[in-house]
């Protein structure tokens, strides 16, 4: 018991028993079953598997943006099982930063601005000077003014990677982050994307069909079928 | 066949899944105003022309303000024609220390020769039909009457000296007339009895009718023998050319709201192009797919307009049925104004509606529909190969046509339907650019703002074409419900308010001669404060240098209303008080033969300072010179004429007086002993008269109102159209928001914010172009006084944007009920 509180207050997250399952039609379909997971500060994991296997639904859980069916789930010694939306939400707002395989810009925000947003939804002042700095720091220094559909996806994608790093979040979570580019690009962000997770000693969760961006993690976990192997 | 189930099962999962849901309201909402329309207008145009005999009384009458000539009579009854005359004026009653102005209609014994009296014998309220009006010593009443002189059948009315036995209540009469004097409650009562009144004397105003019916051809051969001699004061009127005209305030509130109907299509069928462009961009997949399998354009573009084609017939349909319940409503809202019985509605009109669904179905969705035809193959593979805009002459080139022969349909005039789509598309283009101008403005500014209000104005600015039209729609149509709200309360309430607290409230008319010195004996006595008696002679102005005066007036002007109907001249010897000289002298000494003119009559007739005005009264003509032009306040409560003759020109003329004066609340009973004392005097007391064009004024706004309320209805559409266009990019970015933090409680106040700014912003734009409105109205044709409504400046902008932001928030509502997690999903 010692021990694993030791574990819950040492590491950035942690899963007892995690599960989640649906009721459709046909019954009660298992999307997750018996997830335990240690994920220590600083480390990087990628997470690899089949489509659907439930690598998104791990990581919607972990990041808080949906509820486990039981089991818990600890961020920085925090259980967020039992708060609600907005609390969870706060939460990812202090810890969390995401990269989205398509991106995910505002459309309607230039690209300084939606560096800015997650600095300005914390109520943070300096967002402006923080965010220019970053852009500078990925290469978009002549970009700042300029809208997403304006930007190359790899310019997109260095935008999207400001915008996860400019909170210095605990723990980020990237999606499949080269997905929807062509290699050459796809390399470019996957180095500035390590290079940056060091600068800032994030724990690094990614979801990845590559094996060999997998290997560059310090460890890998593989799901199939809802389950750890 | 199969293809074409194909679309019918598309339409019913689209249907069902609520993708049609705005089209069809939209749909439903410019159908049904414009099946209302078309109904009532119909209605009433046939009515008024199948009942033309009726509305007359006869098949022939011939108005006047004297008794005619008694060959006249003879010339009738020598062609067999049957004839009755009634004799209608107004007269006040008291009963009970209560009065009330009455319009008396004395009728003789063949009445009605067309139609049927229609009478009431209790409070019951059972109809039942009579062919003669009252014998002689009864009358007939308004059951209004009864209740405000606090009568029971069988009660005595005194109508002038003569008592009366009240014995039915009348509840219809075939020939009412439609002006305003006709809504002052009726007495019916038997010509016989009208000597005994007193009321009838020389120069009295009373209006005659003589009705006559008989063989088609006797009537035509009467009317040619009639013509040559009748004086302009007299007019004859045969059912089958002169079609009795609606009151020129009904005919301006069904323009009015043929005018309205046109915005609450205009307005939907900015819902519907909205709608459509959702419908189509959700269906750009579908549709890739199924050119993938193998349709070809035209197939594609068969398979969604023959659903738009059965949308449009289902919603249609049902609209049509919608507007027959709306245009029974109006009739409802208008029964005091409209004859009793209107004649029924025709398959036509009911069909127009339905047409009016299918045209603007046809010209507002089919440009965005044609896109689907566009969709590429490719896009199964390439999501972002979206197929191009429609273009825009298409979209704005049928919009126009469509609403060209719609007003074209309402106004049957080509010049006024270009004059009202030149105004339309000029006005639209420069709020337009108002609204556009406005939105940069803000779009500029957004950078200084805090995050909360550049997320709620970016909602705003997402999409500056759906929100340029979603202020648009609020604000005309606030503007046309704000316009009709203010005139109707401003016209009275300016004009009772600028009164001097003293002024005249009280007209004496048919003041004879031989009474003017008792008259003035008794306000001195009574402590009335009374103006000037000056003596009137009914007259009509008939040529100006010798070219008759028809010649000379532009429709609906202020000289057309003067030519056509008797003036009140009179004379003085010096120029009255609150009257003006602006051209010419006064007559100094006794100079018969002149005649000073108002202004701004003059004006609108081209009457300058040595023209030479025919006039005549009853069968008789005289000349007279213009000797000076005169301008004069019409709002002093005070007798005043836009004909003033030097003394003596007038003389050869049967006169009455006319004053005008003050009784206090206090002093009101005194008013009934002057009735009592002078019964061949009329007394308009003008808070009754107020009071009764009030009623008028709210009645008609009403209508107007009732059709308004369908186009605020419509701009809800679009309200509701434009926000779930962006509904799925919302939802996106909420989720995405709250994936990084974003409570709820941000992003409600953010589309707070948005949804408020809509609201006030299209509210302050209505405001601002009413009372712009409002001040050329009033400063320009009115003359009255304007005030600009501070209240309104405060209250409709914060009403709107409280409603447009319960609505709006409303049909946003997913974006906060939506989890995050949407956001890993959607990849």
């Amino acid at each position: 018991m010692k021990t694993q509180i030791n574990q819950v207050t040492n590491s950035v997250i942690v899963t007892e028993g995690l599960a989640k399952s649906v009721l459709t039609s046909e019954g009660v379909l298992h999307i997750l079953s018996s997830i335990d997971l240690i994920i220590k500060s600083g480390e990087s994991i990628a997470i690899v598997g089949e489509s659907g296997s439930g690598k998104s639904t791990l990581i919607s859980l972990l990041a808080g943006l949906d509820k486990p069916s039981s089991g818990a789930i600890f961020l920085n010694g925090k259980s967020i099982t039992m708060m609600d939306e907005d609390g969870r939400a706060a939460l990812r707002n202090q810890l969390i930063g995401f990269v989205f395989q398509s991106f995910q810009l505002l459309p309607g925000l230039t690209a300084l601005e939606n560096v800015m947003l997650p600095l300005e939804l914390r109520g943070d002042k300096t967002a402006k000077a923080a965010a220019t700095a970053l852009l500078h720091r990925v290469g978009l220094a002549q970009r700042l003014t300029h809208a997403p559909k304006q930007l190359s996806g790899g310019e997109q994608q260095r935008v999207a990677l400001a915008r996860a790093f400019v909170t210095r979040p605990a723990i980020l979570f990237a999606d499949e982050p080269t997905g929807n580019l062509d290699s050459k690009t796809g390399a470019n962000i996957i180095e500035l994307l390590f290079e940056l997770n060091q600068e800032n000693r994030t724990t690094l969760i990614l979801v990845t069909h590559d094996h060999a961006l997998a290997a560059r993690c310090h460890r890998t976990i593989r799901l199939e079928a809802g389950c750890l192997v | 066949m199969s293809r074409f189930n194909l679309a019918l099962r598309l339409l019913w999962r689209d249907s069902r899944s609520g993708e049609l849901t705005l089209l069809i309201l939209a749909l439903l909402i410019a159908v049904s105003s414009s099946t209302a329309i078309a109904l009532f207008s119909e209605r009433l145009q046939s009515t008024m022309s199948q009942q033309a005999a009726e509305l007359l009384g006869a098949d022939l009458v011939i108005t006047s303000p004297e008794f005619i000539a008694p060959a006249w009579l003879e010339q009738a009854q020598q062609l067999n024609l049957i004839s009755a005359h009634t004799v209608e004026f107004h007269s006040v009653l008291i009963e009970h220390d209560e009065l009330i102005l009455a319009s008396i209609k004395a009728i003789s014994d063949t009445y009605p020769l067309r139609g049927v009296l229609k009478i009431s014998e209790g409070d019951a309220g059972v109809e039942s039909i009579v062919h003669q009006g009252p014998e002689p010593g009864t009358a007939w009443l308004d059951r209004r009457l009864l209740s405000v002189l606090k009568l029971k059948l069988g009660d005595t009315l005194a109508v002038g000296e003569k008592p009366l036995l009240v014995t039915k209540i009348i509840t219809y009469e075939p020939d009412k007339k439609g002006d305003f004097f006709s809504f002052s409650p009726r007495v019916m009562m038997n010509n016989l009895d009208l000597l005994a009144t007193g009321i009838l004397q020389p120069g009295s105003q009373v209006h005659y009718y003589f009705q006559f019916i008989g063989a088609a051809q006797a009537i035509v051969e009467y009317k040619n023998w009639l013509k040559p001699q009748l004086n302009p004061s007299q007019r004859v009127m045969d059912s089958r050319e002169n079609r009795p005209e609606l009151s020129s305030a009904l005919n301006r509130a069904e323009r009015y709201l043929g005018l309205s109907s046109i915005l609450v299509i205009l307005i939907a069928g900015v819902a519907i192009a909205m709608a459509t462009t959702r419908y189509t961009e959700r269906h750009f997949d579908a549709t890739a797919l199924l050119r993938c399998l193998g349709l070809k354009q035209q197939e594609i573009l068969w398979l969604y307009s023959s659903q738009f084609v059965v949308l449009g017939l289902v919603a249609s349909a049902v609209g049509s049925a919608l507007g027959y319940c709306a245009q029974v409503g109006l009739f409802y809202i208008l029964r005091e104004l409209l004859p009793q019985s209107i004649a029924p509605a025709s398959i036509g009109s009911l069909f127009f509606g339905f047409i009016i669904g299918m045209v603007v179905l046809l010209g507002f969705a089919l440009p965005p529909l044609l896109r689907l035809k566009q969709v590429s193959a490719l896009r199964v593979l390439r999501r972002e190969l979206e197929p191009r805009q429609p273009a825009v002459w298409l979209v704005y080139g049928l919009a126009t046509s469509l609403i060209s022969l719609i007003i074209y349909k309402y106004t049957h005039d080509l010049k006024m339907t270009v004059s009202v789509l030149g105004v339309g598309i000029i006005s639209l283009i420069v709020l337009g650019l108002l609204i556009m101008g406005l939105l940069k403005l803000i779009q500029k500014r957004l950078d200084g703002m805090s995050l909360l209000w550049r997320l709620g104005l970016q909602g705003l600015l997402r999409n500056n074409r759906a929100s340029i039209s979603q202020i648009l729609a609020f604000s005309i149509t606030l503007v046309a419900m704000l316009l009709s709200f203010n005139v109707r309360n401003d016209i009275i309430d300016d004009w009772q308010q600028q009164l001097p607290k003293d002024a005249p409230n009280h007209f004496a008319l048919n003041i004879f001669p031989n009474q003017v010195q008792d008259f003035k004996e008794d306000f001195k006595q009574q402590h009335i404060l009374g103006s000037e008696f000056y003596p009137v002679v009914r007259g009509r102005l008939t040529a100006i240098n010798q070219i008759a005066v028809q010649k000379r007036v532009s429709k609906d002007s202020q000289g057309d209303n003067a030519i056509h109907r008797d003036l009140s001249l009179t004379w003085t010897e010096s120029l009255p008080n609150e009257n003006k000289l602006q051209a010419g002298e006064w007559w100094v000494r006794l100079q018969p033969g002149l005649v000073s003119v108002e202004q701004k009559l003059a004006e609108s007739l081209g009457i300058k300072l040595g023209d030479s005005l025919a006039f005549t009264v009853g069968s008789q003509q005289f000349n007279a010179r213009v000797a000076s032009i005169r301008s004069l306040r019409w709002d002093t409560m005070k007798p005043n004429f836009y004909m003033v003759f030097s003394p003596g020109t007038l003389d050869a003329y049967p006169s009455t007086f006319i004053t005008s004066f003050y009784l206090a609340e206090s002093q009101k009973e005194l008013l009934n002993a002057l009735v009592k004392k002078y019964p061949s005097t009329t007394i308009l007391e003008v808070d009754l008269i107020l009071q009764q064009f009030k009623t008028l004024l709210t009645q008609l706004t009403q209508a107007i109102n009732f059709l308004l309320y369908f186009a605020l209805m419509a701009g809800f559409i679009v309200l509701m159209a434009a926000v779930y266009v962006t509904l799925d990019q919302r939802i996106v970015e909420g989720a995405l928001m709250r994936t990084m933090g974003a409570n709820r409680r941000l992003l409600r106040a953010a589309q707070l914010i948005e949804f408020s700014v809509l609201g006030l912003l299209s509210g302050v734009l209505a405001v601002l172009m009413s009372e712009l409105i409002l001040f050329a109205l009033y400063s320009q044709v009115l003359h009255i006084s304007y005030h600009p409504s501070f209240y309104l400046w405060l209250l409709v902008p914060l009403f709107n944007a409280i409603l447009i932001s319960l609505v709006g928030c409303w049909g946003v509502r997913q974006v906060l009920n939506k989890p995050p997690l949407l956001i890993l999903r959607g990849l």
